[in-house]
C-alpha cells in the first residue's frame, strides 16, 4: 500500500493473507514475510492492527437470552414428541 | 499374513457423547436434557442467521426435531456440536428468504484493498490500540451485531461459525460442507467488511 517504498503487488499479496495470518494459519516462510512486510510499511501495519481489533471485538459480540416464552413452548413441543424417534 | 488395516480414526473426545447414547439406548426422556445444554447457543446463532426472532425460533424448534428424528444415525466420528450446527445451518440455509437489508451479493476483495490503499492511513486508530475493556460498551457491541447482520449470507455464516461460535477453519469446512480454502477467502473479507464498518462508526463517534 505504501507506494514509495513497497512493491504495491507484494502489499496486495500479503493483504489477502492478513487472517491467515492472525489465525496463525500460514507457512512459516509467509508468517515471517508478513511480519518483516509490517514493520517497513506502516499502511500495512495499521491495516493488520484494525483488522486484528476487527476480529476481538467480534468474538466479544455476546449472546441474547432465549426468550423464556420460547423455551417453555420449546420444551412442550420436546414433551410431546413420540416416545421413539421411529414412531 | 497382513492383518487388515482399520480405519485410522482419531478417538474424539465429547462431553456430549454419554448423553446421546444414553438416549439412544431408549432414554428418551433424556433428550430434553440435550436441549437445554444447546438451547441458547442455537437460538442465537439461528437469530444472527434469520435475523427475525420468530424466524429463530421456528429454526431453533425445526433443528431440535431433526436431532430427535436422525440421532440415531449419529456416528461419533465428530462432536456432536458441529453434527448439530451442521442441520442448524443447513435448516437456515433452507428458510432463507431473500432480504432487503442484504441481498446476496460477493464481496470483493480489491474493492476492499482500492479502498485501503486511497486512504493510506499513516499510524494505528486509538480504536485499534487502547485496551479491549476500555473501549467495549454495549453501544459498540450493538453496531458490531448490526454488523454482521448486514453481512451477505455466505459471509455471515462463516464469520459467526469462525469468530463467534469459535469453530476451526476445518470445522467450519465440515458444517458447511465448503472447501478450507473457501472458509478463509469468506472469513477475510467478512472480517475487512466489518473492519469497514467499524472504521466508519468510529470516524463518526
Amino acid at each position: 500500500m505504501s507506494k514509495d517504498r513497497h512493491d504495491h503487488r507484494h502489499c496486495l499479496e500479503l493483504f489477502e493473507k492478513l487472517s491467515e495470518y492472525l489465525d496463525d494459519e500460514l507457512d512459516e516462510a509467509t508468517r515471517k514475510d508478513i511480519e518483516k512486510h509490517v514493520k517497513e510499511c506502516v499502511p500495512c501495519f495499521v491495516c493488520l492492527q484494525t483488522l486484528k481489533r476487527t476480529v476481538d471485538l467480534c468474538k466479544q459480540a455476546g449472546d441474547r437470552p432465549i426468550p423464556e416464552d420460547f423455551s417453555r413452548k420449546l420444551r412442550e413441543v420436546i414433551y410431546n414428541l413420540p416416545k421413539t424417534p421411529s414412531a | 499374513m497382513t492383518a487388515p488395516k482399520r480405519a485410522n480414526h482419531k478417538k474424539i473426545k465429547d462431553k456430549d457423547f454419554e448423553l446421546i447414547r444414553a438416549i439412544n439406548s431408549g432414554q428418551y426422556d433424556r433428550f430434553p436434557d440435550l436441549v437445554k445444554r444447546y438451547e441458547q447457543k442455537l437460538y442465537n446463532f439461528s437469530l444472527r442467521m434469520c435475523r427475525d426472532p420468530a424466524d429463530a425460533e421456528d429454526t431453533v424448534q425445526e433443528t431440535f426435531l431433526n436431532v430427535f428424528k436422525y440421532l440415531k444415525d449419529f456416528r461419533y466420528e465428530a462432536k456432536f456440536k458441529n453434527w448439530l450446527y451442521r442441520i442448524a445451518a443447513s435448516t437456515c440455509i433452507k428458510r432463507r428468504r431473500k432480504s432487503k437489508f442484504a441481498p446476496e451479493r460477493e464481496l470483493s476483495l480489491d474493492e476492499f484493498y482500492h479502498r485501503e490503499e486511497s486512504e493510506s492511513p499513516n499510524q494505528v486508530p486509538d480504536w485499534a490500540m487502547m485496551p479491549l475493556d476500555k473501549l467495549l460498551s454495549n453501544e459498540l457491541l450493538d453496531q458490531i451485531n448490526q454488523a454482521v447482520f448486514s453481512l451477505p449470507e455466505k459471509y455471515r455464516l462463516v464469520i459467526v461459525l469462525r469468530d463467534i461460535e469459535g469453530f476451526s477453519t476445518a470445522e467450519t469446512s465440515q458444517i458447511l460442507n465448503v472447501s478450507p480454502a473457501n472458509v478463509k477467502v469468506r472469513l477475510h473479507r467478512a472480517r475487512l467488511f466489518l473492519r469497514d464498518k467499524l472504521k466508519g462508526y468510529f470516524k463518526n463517534e
